[in-house]
């Protein structure tokens, strides 16, 4: 009783530490959770085989009209051929249950389409997008080399779309800019706009 | 980051132009409709007439299929709110256009997500400013719009309207009813409703908690279980979970998850933040406020809330109630334990001693020991009365949270050290017997006792007993009543000890006669109560900065060494009352380095209005 403050502070170290993992998911600074999903090319991805790379992850769904639109557009499409340096991975959580859903087919009958030029893989399950905490279509994430994400958040400033795209502000665009001058992204973190992913 | 506000609070006013550009605009108070297959939409007004100069209303008129919606300027997980795009034509005739935002819904979304908005109908009103000649007004609006179920469906539409001007301005008979309702459902800011108060805090974690809480507090309204609600604008920092709505006698307590979004950034120590709450009632009247208000973060764990319901439902006044009981005999009995505190203790044999030596017998021991007893339960109310007051004017209150204010702990350090002083008999302090002499003076009068008993209570206050901080919590959070209840249980406790003496005042006169063992007895007891100062300093060691304490301990020892030559000083009263003086000056200096010092931030106040009283937590 006398010495309320020790056992407090114990206490909320102990919570701090105990909630840490579990309060992690997403978060920029985070160790970015492993996954290893099966494209829909028929291989196999893994988070933990480009340990040493900048990698972008983008949640998709091709039924969600901002995937398409981007995808249209080729936003990240026009930006990954400008960072060879960096790994892109699109992930699509929809669930197999779900009207969105695209067999493997359509899936790159659709990419070949939109000139979508990097792997998507399938997480049926939506187990990534939960640790992740990925929440629209598109929803946005930079995984520096150290496997640390270092961006959350919206494709660009502009989610109706209404902006030419050289007025918007591309974060992704921004975030490796910035990853490449070795510095932190900034903003590190902005509210995704979108579809809800289709769990 | 998307900022909404500044996007899309925009209208587009055009009138050469806008032939070119516009569909044929309708004559009158709306535009056509725009339909597609889950909503119609179009813009209103609501004037058959409007006027020339000055504020101009605007809606947007939606209808929704069933289950669709459109979002609130914070959309929630997914989807984005209207957007309205503005052109500076017209010569600026329209200006400063505005969305306005009716009270929203909640929808939660398969995957554990959630979505602010609208389903069936919404009108949102803009509000711009005209200025313009002429007898009628082409408007044009370009809007871009989402509306979702589970899927999610974009929009762009251009709508337009003429728009008769005139002076004076006159109504239409059907829209100006349809916008009233809606301008009736945005929320009011917080300032304007007179005895209302709002204000809100972050809980780092601690003790049952999982992690950062944020809570919010709205005083002066009525919450009413599955109709009030709470939603918040977008915050840099952190995303808020689910809240969790307690309803209480005075008002409604939400507590609100917080996830920072950078796990190596430390939460800001200090935050502006935006929440609406809807669903009060407020004078017999349906209530949806508004607030942004600065929201402090701190160390410790949101406090007690007596019946949380994990379920998010309010548990009602009744339920609160019948916690009551228990939480009279806790509070007793925490009163009780109390008498055993150094200090307390200290007080409580010094007046058992005064009791022993009063030469007036039974009577007198009764009068004197129900003057303290009568003292102890006025103090305990006075310390009701500053908590309470405290707890809705955003310090922390609740017991033990009053060491967490540096003044407060600084001041209670003070008195610690005065008590020590006067066991010691360096410090003579109208309490118990004086030290001088084998035996102790007799003390007179009721008023001396009463007066002791005054003292106990905030003696008390030096010792967070955690077993009270579960009934002082629940008063503090439940209303004026319970916390008056709670706190005459706790001054009960206390005083039993003297309404022991009361109700035997023979028990005084078995206590044995004092003599030279009781002035021994005191000096013993100044090392409790030294004791004592050192943990209130140990306390206030976590509140201020290192330097800030050495100050504070000085100015302490600077207090000592005045008492000490007050008390050797065979001078006249002047420099008796001089020296005093000192130490009293050197009491309150203690009291100002240690506000000076402090580590944390002062209280939050209101960041759009100095004289609103943001309500924290507390209790």
């Amino acid at each position: 009783m006398r010495n309320r403050f020790i056992p407090t502070t114990s206490l909320l170290l102990a919570a701090a530490l105990a909630a840490a993992p579990a309060f992690a998911a997403g978060e920029v600074g985070a160790t970015a959770p492993n996954f290893e999903l099966k494209g829909v090319d028929g291989k196999s991805y893994s988070l933990a085989g480009l340990k040493g790379k900048t990698v972008v992850l983008e949640w998709v769904n091709p039924n969600c009209p901002f995937s398409d639109r981007h995808a249209r557009e080729k936003t990240m499409a026009e930006l990954s051929k400008q960072h060879g340096e960096v790994v892109w991975l699109g992930i699509n959580s929809t669930s197999a249950s779900h009207a969105n859903y695209l067999k493997p087919e359509e899936h790159k009958a659709w990419a070949t389409k939109n000139g979508v030029n990097y792997p998507i893989v399938y997480d049926e399950t939506g187990q990534t997008a939960k640790a992740y905490n990925a929440k629209t279509t598109p929803h946005m994430f930079i995984v520096d080399a150290s496997g640390k994400i270092a961006y959350n958040g919206a494709i660009d400033d502009d989610p109706p779309g209404r902006k030419a795209k050289a007025e918007r502000t591309n974060y992704v665009k921004a975030g490796l800019t910035a990853e490449k001058a070795g510095k932190d992204p900034s903003p590190a973190s902005t509210q995704p706009y979108g579809c809800s992913i289709k769990f | 980051m998307y900022a909404p506000k500044t996007a899309f609070l925009t209208l587009l006013a055009l009138s050469a132009m806008g032939p070119l550009l516009a569909p044929a605009p309708a004559l009158g108070a709306a535009s056509e409709w725009s339909a597609n297959e889950q909503s119609r939409v179009r813009l209103i007004t609501p004037y058959g007439v409007a006027p020339r100069k000055g504020e101009l209303r605007l809606g947007l008129h939606f209808t929704l299929e069933k289950d669709w919606h459109v979002y609130w300027k914070n959309s929630g997980d997914a989807g984005f709110p209207p957007v309205l795009g503005l052109g500076d034509s017209l010569g600026g005739a329209l200006k400063e256009a505005e969305i306005l935002w009716p009270a929203p819904h909640r929808f939660e979304l398969p995957g554990d997500l959630v979505a602010f908005g609208y389903s069936d109908e919404v009108v949102y009103p803009v509000e711009a400013r005209i200025q313009a000649t002429g007898d009628s007004l082409r408007i044009v609006a370009e809007l871009d719009y989402l509306i979702c179920k589970v899927d999610c469906v974009p929009y762009r539409y251009t709508l337009a309207l003429e728009q008769p001007l005139g002076d004076p301005a006159v109504a239409d008979p059907e829209t100006a009813p349809l916008l009233d309702t809606w301008r009736a459902r945005v929320p009011r800011p917080a300032e304007e409703i007179a005895g209302l108060q709002t204000g809100g805090v972050i809980h780092q974690g601690g003790q049952g908690q999982d992690g950062p809480l944020l809570e919010v507090r709205v005083i002066g309204a009525e919450g009413k279980d599955g109709e009030t609600g709470i939603f918040f604008e977008p915050h840099e920092a952190f995303d808020l979970g689910k809240p969790q709505m307690r309803l209480t006698p005075g008002g409604v307590i939400f507590r609100v998850p917080v996830r920072p979004k950078q796990v190596d950034k430390e939460l800001p120590a200090r935050t502006p933040l935006a929440w609406t709450v809807t669903g009060l009632t407020h004078d017999g009247k349906g209530l949806n406020v508004a607030a942004r208000r600065e929201v402090e973060r701190r160390a410790e764990p949101a406090p007690l809330l007596q019946e949380r319901n994990p379920a998010g439902t309010a548990a009602t006044a009744p339920s609160a109630k019948r916690g009551l009981p228990r939480m009279l005999l806790l509070a007793l009995l925490g009163g009780l334990l109390l008498n055993a505190m150094p200090t307390v203790l200290a007080l409580l044999v010094g007046e058992a001693l005064a009791l022993r030596a009063d030469a007036g017998g039974r009577a007198a021991v009764r009068e004197k020991a129900a003057a303290v007893a009568t003292g102890v339960l006025g103090s305990c109310w006075g310390v009701a009365a500053i908590a309470l007051t405290a707890h809705r004017s955003g310090l922390p209150a609740g017991w033990g949270s009053q060491l967490q204010e540096p003044a407060f702990a600084a001041l209670l350090a003070v008195a610690t050290l005065a008590l020590t002083l006067n066991l010691w008999g360096l410090l003579e302090i109208p309490l118990g017997p004086a030290p001088s002499g084998e035996t102790p003076t007799p003390v007179s009068g009721t008023g001396r006792h009463l007066l002791a008993g005054l003292f106990v209570a905030p003696l008390a206050l030096a010792w967070p007993l955690p077993n009270l901080q579960a009934p002082v919590g629940f008063a503090l959070a439940s209303g004026g009543l319970e916390v008056c209840a709670i706190f005459a249980a706790l001054g009960l406790g206390l005083a039993l000890p003297y309404l022991l003496f009361v109700a035997a005042p023979g028990l005084a006169f078995a206590l044995p006669q004092p003599g030279r063992w009781a002035r021994m007895l005191r000096e013993g007891l100044g090392f409790l109560a030294g004791a004592s100062a050192l943990w209130l300093l140990y306390a206030l060691s976590h509140q201020v900065r290192p330097e800030g304490l050495a100050w504070v301990e000085l100015t302490l020892l600077a207090m000592a060494l005045f008492a000490w030559l007050r008390h050797r000083s065979r001078a006249r009263s002047v420099l008796k009352f001089g020296l005093a003086v000192v130490l009293a000056a050197f009491a309150v200096a203690a009291l100002w380095l240690a506000d000076e010092n402090r580590l944390s931030p002062r209280p939050a106040r209101d960041v759009t209005s100095a004289t609103q009283i943001p309500v924290n937590t507390g209790g």
